[in-house]
């Protein structure tokens, strides 16, 4: 009950700040809506590929929020509020998780709603492809409680805009790896990003067969540790931020 | 009965020595202000108290809890207003009392939450949002927050800091109902709210509890004029 106690505060929170709806939902959109009026022959731009890119890039915000609303939490010493409470740190986590569900799952909808409108035929796949993209969000939201925890307010953005960037150029969202050479190639796989639009992209246009084992392990390897990492230094945060 | 017992608590970082050694005990009901320079330790001793952060060494026991093995038990019955207002921006008053409602899992929650607007006639600001209120509704807001669980020691650090005088006054008269009911450990850097509020106070100086009394033995024992003169001769050690 704590947890969704919290959750329900941190959700409050985040769509009360206009700006997230702007830069979380609108601007993707935005994205989507324009690149299908300009005729560029790539097949990035066709909306079957287009549509699960503009949803990890639509998660990059979600990063920028976690990582914006922890770290005002820790300047305002809410935190400090909560951490003489019985709540435990793990109810923290959850929370914050939480509360980014909804958000989602509205994120996800307009998304689908608009590329519906845009053209895109409608499938079941895509019910599946709001599921899958709920596990791939806990990535971004583990990445944002971990810069939410180290930096400060204004800082936080600053270096969630990184991986705002990251997710357009390595994503292959916009366009495919191989354009710019071996090394980034390389770079676009050893990031989480690629494989998380691939195993979207996979599941949403029931093509299966484009997502190998190195994508999950990937998506894997980077959300378990990111998730465990985030955790852990969140803990340690609360402790060292009331030193 | 003692609501807090202190005995030989020490708390380093890394080799510097943040509190020496303190030995303290706080009656039940007793509003006890803690006073000091920057960096005297006083934050330090109410994060130990308030179980935010553990001691080096040393015994501490709350309402006969001890302070690491009872922890769970203690933040049940403790609460804290914090020096930064500690209140969630986005949300109204009421929410953030409702929230923190929760957060304490009260069980007559909204008769509590009533209690508390009356007492601090929070009735106007009510549907505000907490980031758009004047500093002073924020630490009324703040105070009332802390007292949602009905604590038996509330903790208030610097609780009037860069407020007016009006503001300063009225928050007083708060501390001044709340006084006797519960036990307030309050720490400030105003020699006259440390006077008119509290039943004693400890003065800290450099990780050291150096003195602790009424305002009137303070005076009498450092034999200056006034109790500003008085904390400047404990806590410098007659430097100054």
């Amino acid at each position: 009950m704590r947890t969704l106690n919290f959750a329900i505060r941190n959700f409050k929170e985040i769509i009360r700040d206009p700006l997230s709806i702007v830069f979380s939902i609108l601007l993707p959109m935005f994205l989507l809506f324009v690149f299908q009026q300009i005729n560029i022959p790539n097949e990035n731009y066709e909306l079957k590929n287009f549509t699960p890119g503009i949803i990890i890039f639509g998660f990059s915000f979600i990063t920028l929020f976690t990582a914006m609303l922890i770290s005002k939490d820790r300047t305002t010493s809410l935190l400090v509020r909560l951490g003489i409470s019985p709540m435990k740190p793990i109810e923290y986590i959850l929370g914050y998780i939480l509360s980014i569900i909804p958000i989602i799952l509205i994120q996800n909808l307009l998304f689908f709603i608009l590329a519906i409108i845009l053209g895109l035929s409608f499938s079941i796949n895509i019910v599946w492809s709001i599921l899958i993209s709920l596990l791939i969000a806990i990535l971004f939201i583990s990445i944002g409680i971990i810069i939410g925890s180290i930096f400060t307010e204004k800082s936080s953005s600053g270096i969630s805009s990184i991986i705002v960037q990251l997710v357009c150029f390595t994503s292959g969202m916009y366009f495919p790896k191989e354009l710019l050479g071996n090394t980034f190639s390389k770079i676009c796989e050893i990031l989480p990003f690629e494989s998380c639009v691939t195993i979207i992209k996979g599941i949403m246009n029931n093509n299966i067969e484009i997502i190998n084992t190195k994508n999950i392990i990937t998506f894997l390897i980077y959300s378990i540790i990111f998730l465990i990492i985030s955790v852990w230094i969140f803990k340690r945060k609360m402790i060292s931020d009331n030193k | 009965m003692l609501a807090i017992e202190i005995n030989n608590l020490t708390k380093k970082f890394k080799e510097k020595k943040a509190i020496n050694s303190i030995n303290l005990t706080i009656d039940e009901g007793e509003l006890f202000a803690l006073l000091g320079t920057n960096g005297a330790g006083k934050t330090t001793t109410i994060k130990i108290l308030s179980t935010l952060i553990l001691p080096t060494s040393g015994k501490v026991k709350i309402a006969g809890l001890d302070i690491i093995k009872d922890r769970q038990e203690i933040k049940k019955i403790l609460n804290v207003s914090p020096q930064e207002t500690a209140i969630a921006p986005n949300l109204s008053v009421k929410e953030n009392l409702e929230f923190m409602a929760g957060v304490y899992q009260i069980k007559n929650k909204e008769k509590k939450i009533n209690e508390l607007i009356e007492m601090f006639k929070l009735e106007e600001v009510l549907k505000q949002k907490a980031k758009t209120l004047s500093g002073g509704w924020q630490r009324r807001v703040s105070i009332a927050i802390s007292l949602i669980n009905e604590p038996k020691i509330l903790f208030l650090d610097e609780p009037t800091l860069g407020l007016d005088v009006i503001a300063r006054k009225e928050l007083w008269n708060i501390i001044k109902k709340l006084k006797g009911k519960i036990t307030i450990i309050l720490t400030t850097h105003y020699m006259e709210e440390a006077e008119s509020l509290s039943d004693r106070i400890g003065i800290m100086s450099k990780g050291n509890l150096v003195d602790v009394g009424t305002s009137e033995e303070l005076i009498n024992k450092s034999g200056t004029k006034n109790f500003e003169d008085a904390f400047i001769k404990i806590a410098t050690g007659g430097e100054l």
